[in-house]
């Protein structure tokens, strides 16, 4: 197996006097699909927003292809905390997308997605305009393109989201949520995107996600987080159909009979 | 009562010191602008030190009397090495008072700019000055455009204060005109309708701006 190009150590994560994430240990490797679910509160979300460095680490170590996230190493070899430009140069490495998808409201749906590459990265506008144009191509709205998010649907929204995040080539892409925040009718839509990526395969993916069927499709992989560690951790049909731990089947029976439920 | 060769008389010399009324509201304004900013970032800072030291200066400009900044300013810093000429003094003075209210504005503007912004500025990758030149200040500003023409209009109508230092404004080229002629009626109405013409319209003006803002902001 190659280097994995995620790897957790010991992760520990307060909130004040709160543990959210205790002593996590994990690894994801490259091109690797991993669902993470689990009651909220457990700390999905907080382990994600610690590899985007939206959360800062309590303790413990975040390596991201082979570099420490949250340390550097100092001139006799000891991890201190890293300096904003080590910590710039590692998050390139990774990206989000978010449930209420914080598109950029005063900036059209091209310029949402050229913004970053020209502005962070320092691609060449026009580079950036045809990347950006084979992105929106890809998520089926190029005819968005000079469209503002406001005149958008949810859907459309959350897929301009993920064009933006894509095109600065993350190797790792954390979804949370990403359709949480949508009416039921446009959720087909963004997972359909968010399939299409996965089977292309190179980028690694993290999927928080409540989307049981969907996590069973896309992932290679299911982590079942409770109470700030990852109790199960294997491929979906071991974990959503021959739970070990009994906290596990608990939460299953409930998504299961919650799913059931008409409303 | 009214005479009027008299007032057709005294306007083109009242007019002409109109360029430092102006004047003094434009480089005052740009002034309070660049400071309130500042002032904004500070109190931002994550240094609580910075933080307390700004929003202390900023609060004890903002509950002092314009007046007596100018006097102090103007007459008190002399002793101190830094003699300035009116109009410098004014400006600073405007420039400072002002930049206390603006940066109040700004804090608004930028607080409405929700917390998701900053998480994706740094999911992207943004520097720390990209994210506000790029994402932050271009959400935060258009929103509080027609508070900070309202506080324009008004600083433009505060620049007579100015008077009281010695710079030679139209209030004090009305009242010049006066003391030697013992006639103030005309000077002095043509000053207030001087002020009506240029602020009127400016307010008016301002009323669209702030139409536009509401109907893209809501």
């Amino acid at each position: 197996m190659s280097e994995p190009i995620v790897k957790y150590n010991n992760v520990t994560k307060y909130f004040d006097d709160l543990m959210v994430l205790d002593g996590i240990d994990f690894e994801i490797q490259p091109g690797e699909k991993v669902a993470l679910v689990g009651p909220s509160g457990s700390g999905k979300t907080t382990f994600a927003r610690l590899l985007m460095t939206l959360e800062e680490i309590t303790d413990g170590t975040i390596e991201v292809a082979g570099d420490y996230l949250w340390h550097e190493k100092d001139e006799n070899g000891d991890l201190k905390p890293a300096s904003t430009d080590h910590l710039r140069k590692v998050r390139s490495n990774i990206g989000m997308v978010f449930q209420h998808f914080h598109l950029f409201p005063h900036m059209t749906v091209l310029e949402n997605i050229i913004e970053a590459p020209v502005t962070v990265k320092g691609v060449d506008k026009k580079e950036a305009i045809k990347d950006g144009k084979e992105m929106l191509d890809k998520v089926g709205l190029l005819d968005k393109a000079d469209n503002y998010p406001a005149q958008l649907s949810g859907g459309q929204k959350q897929r301009v989201a993920i064009a933006r995040a894509l095109v600065m080539k993350p190797k790792v892409l954390i979804f949370d949520e990403p359709t949480s925040a949508l009416d039921p009718e446009l959720i087909g839509e963004v997972l359909d995107v968010i399939k299409d990526i996965a089977e292309e395969g190179e980028t690694s993916m993290l999927l928080i996600t409540h989307e049981m069927d969907f996590a069973r499709e896309v992932a290679d992989r299911i982590a079942f987080f409770d109470a700030g560690k990852i109790v199960e951790d294997g491929p979906p049909s071991e974990i959503l159909y021959h739970p070990k731990s009994p906290r596990l089947k608990e939460f299953l029976e409930r998504f299961m009979s919650t799913q059931a439920s008409p409303e | 009562m009214w005479d009027w060769y008299y007032a057709f008389e005294v306007l083109p010399e009242i007019a002409s010191a109109l360029g430092v009324t102006i004047g003094a509201t434009v480089v005052g304004f740009i002034l309070a602008l660049i400071l309130g900013l500042i002032w904004t970032l500070l109190i931002r800072s994550k240094n609580k030190i910075v933080t307390t030291v700004a929003d202390s200066i900023v609060k004890f400009i903002r509950n002092t009397p314009l007046l007596v900044q100018l006097y102090f300013i103007f007459y008190v810093f002399p002793q101190f090495g830094l003699s300035l000429d009116p109009f410098t003094a004014g400006v600073i003075g405007l420039g400072l008072h002002y930049s206390t209210y603006l940066s109040e504005v700004f804090r608004s503007g930028i607080e409405s700019v929700g917390p998701g912004q900053w998480e994706v500025a740094t999911a992207l990758n943004f520097t720390t000055k990209k994210t506000w030149t790029r994402i932050i200040l271009p959400q935060a500003i258009p929103p509080v455009l027609p508070v900070i023409g309202n506080y324009f209009i008004t600083m433009f109508k505060e620049t007579p204060l100015l008077s009281a230092i010695t710079l030679v404004e139209i209030l004090q080229t009305a009242q010049n005109i006066g003391a030697g002629t013992f006639r103030y009626t005309e000077p002095l109405t043509i000053v207030g309708l001087l002020f009506l013409l240029l602020s009127y319209p400016a307010s008016i003006a301002l009323r669209q701006l702030e139409n536009r803002v509401t109907a893209r902001y809501s």
